[in-house]
């Protein structure tokens, strides 16, 4: 179709609006994580050129948040929650997904309708006994208790089994024909063609997990297992007046997700679009 | 299919079904009959106190309602507009649609920090700008009418890039032949998009509208971690009465039953959303016939 060039200045126009307003808040919070609290005050009003570029540019804040404020176990806490909840919750739903996808079973149909419905209940809805359930568990400040509860998922087992759907038999019987065990098979064979929905599943997960607060903040009350969003969170509290910090704090907590979507975001669009459009 | 021994696909499926079971099954079923069901006994007395002795649950009711009824639309619309935005052929569109999904890969604790600074009362970036244009300071956050739209637009901010990548992808789903045989009738940009568009996406539409309305009326991290609920009571939504019954004033049934309230809701306006579209799509068909 055909567009004037007025018609294509307006649609600019507005996309860049859009995107300030977008943007504006991140690039806002960066500018001011380099700066002390007194500098982001000055020039918060009238607001300046200085409002978004700093005077003096600082890493002190960054020190501070991880010499004074502790940020340094938090995000190891969390990133080996992210790395064990993405390893183990590939590994059970692709499992299960392969005998989805490639085996006859009784009772399949109905057993993978009811998994499909469990990943339409709403997480906060039911957060409150799964509480009760992982306390009786004995698993209360562990990180089995954080990782276990998100680890099957039936969202990740429905991407696994529509990949492997689409895998060709012959490929699979001519290994069976050569004596190939189904261990061979899942893991000499499917699991090195499902790069892209390992890619995939991988990366909703780890930033689920990075991103989840809900969850560790019921389960990991003790300051040692405390994870990235809840320490934020206390920091909030306990140092509330402290902006420059806290948007250091942010800016550390906000640059690992970031930088795995941005140059992954066309594996996550497949992977949230899927269930929509498919399912 | 692949032939197997006849355990192995059992044993396959064995581990996620077990924690689906534990942590989405029976957390269901217990959340469901936490509020009925106490000392082994089936009872009506939560929820009678719930419904007619209870001031700050309707309170709270009417909190979680005056949210939902503008913040749903809100959300839609902007990101159905995000994403008929972004579906034009431009050069660089794609650096765009990035930056419109750039805040919802940040988690909702890390947005909410920044807003919560953004529209503070005190040296707030954004009354910083009010006041360069000679408006005076707002309370926000502080201001018992304004909190509750200080969220609204929090999560707009972080949600519309979310919601737009499904109504993208529908979008692109669609044949564009078929635009070009309505720009030859003389359709209406505005015409196109009720009358075309939107009814060849209707799965997307439902899918968002359904998804859409679960997220927001289950919304806890704003109140979590900016308001509290406050200031006095104007942002206690249902789900965050939920938790603080649960974990601040010890009362597990209350904290069910609220829960079964928000779930039944849900339920009821994802019914109603089927209804209307179904009701729509088949007037539609009705009218095509009519004028041939």
């Amino acid at each position: 179709m055909k567009r004037s060039g007025a018609k294509t200045a307006v649609l600019y126009a507005l996309l860049v609006l859009i995107a300030m307003v977008m943007v504006f808040p991140l690039i806002y919070s960066f500018s001011s994580s380099l700066r002390t609290n007194e500098e982001i005050f000055r020039y918060i009003s009238p607001v300046s050129v200085h409002t978004i570029i700093p005077v003096h540019a600082t890493f002190e804040n960054y020190v501070r948040v991880f010499r004074d404020y502790g940020f340094l176990q938090p995000i190891w806490n969390t990133l080996a929650v992210c790395f064990l909840s993405v390893g183990f919750g590939c590994l059970i739903n692709s499992v299960a997904a392969m005998a989805f996808a490639m085996m006859d079973f009784k009772g399949k149909k109905l057993i993978y309708s009811v998994i499909l419905i469990t990943f339409m209940i709403p997480f906060e809805s039911i957060s409150l006994p799964m509480y009760r359930i992982t306390y009786h568990l004995h698993l209360l400040n562990t990180f089995t208790g954080i990782i276990l509860p998100g680890l099957a998922s039936g969202m990740v087992l429905f991407l696994f089994v529509q990949f492997f759907k689409d895998i060709p038999k012959e490929i699979l019987e001519a290994a069976i024909v050569d004596g190939a065990s189904l261990r061979h098979l899942f893991f000499k064979i499917i699991l090195p063609m499902s790069g892209a929905v390992l890619v995939t599943s991988a990366l909703m997960q780890f930033i689920g997990q990075w991103n989840s607060y809900l969850w560790p903040l019921l389960v990991a009350q003790s300051k040692s297992l405390r994870l990235i969003q809840t320490r934020l969170t206390d920091f909030n509290t306990e140092e509330g007046t402290e902006w420059a910090a806290k948007y250091a704090a942010i800016m550390v907590s906000a640059i690992i997700p970031l930088s795995l979507f941005l140059p992954l975001q066309k594996y996550y669009i497949a992977g949230v679009t899927s269930g929509s459009v498919k399912g | 299919m692949l032939r197997v021994k006849k355990p192995v696909p059992y044993l396959m499926i064995s581990v996620a079904c077990i924690l689906l079971l534990v942590f989405r099954v029976i957390p269901l079923c217990s959340s469901l009959l936490g509020s009925i069901y106490i000392n082994g006994a089936f009872t009506w007395d939560t929820f009678d106190k719930l419904f007619f002795h209870d001031a700050i649950f309707w309170k709270s009711m009417g909190v979680t309602l005056r949210l939902n009824v503008v913040l749903i639309p809100v959300q839609l619309v902007v990101s159905l507009a995000l994403a008929l935005l972004v579906n034009h052929e431009l050069k660089g569109v794609g650096a765009f649609r990035t930056m419109f999904m750039t805040p919802f890969s940040i988690s909702g604790v890390v947005n909410c920090l920044i807003w919560g600074m953004l529209l503070a009362k005190n040296n707030g970036v954004v009354n910083g700008l009010l006041n360069s244009f000679g408006l005076p300071s707002q309370g926000f956050w502080s201001d018992k009418n304004q909190a509750i739209w200080c969220i609204v637009a929090e999560s707009t901010w972080a949600g519309t890039g979310y919601w737009m990548i499904f109504f993208l992808s529908g979008l692109k789903g669609i044949d564009s032949s078929i635009y070009e045989s309505a720009a030859l009738d003389g359709c209406t940009p505005f015409r196109r998009l009720v009358s075309i568009t939107l009814p060849l996406m209707k799965r997307t539409v439902l899918f968002v509208m359904v998804a859409n309305t679960t997220a927001n009326l289950l919304m806890f991290t704003p109140m979590k971690t900016i308001t509290n609920g406050g200031p006095m009571g104007s942002t206690n939504t249902l789900m965050y009465e939920a938790y603080k019954s649960s974990f601040q004033f010890n009362k597990p049934a209350r904290s069910s039953a609220i829960v079964t309230v928000l779930l039944v809701m849900i339920a009821l306006v994802c019914a109603l959303q089927f209804f209307l579209m179904r009701d729509r799509d088949e007037a539609r068909v009705k009218k095509g016939g009519a004028a041939k």
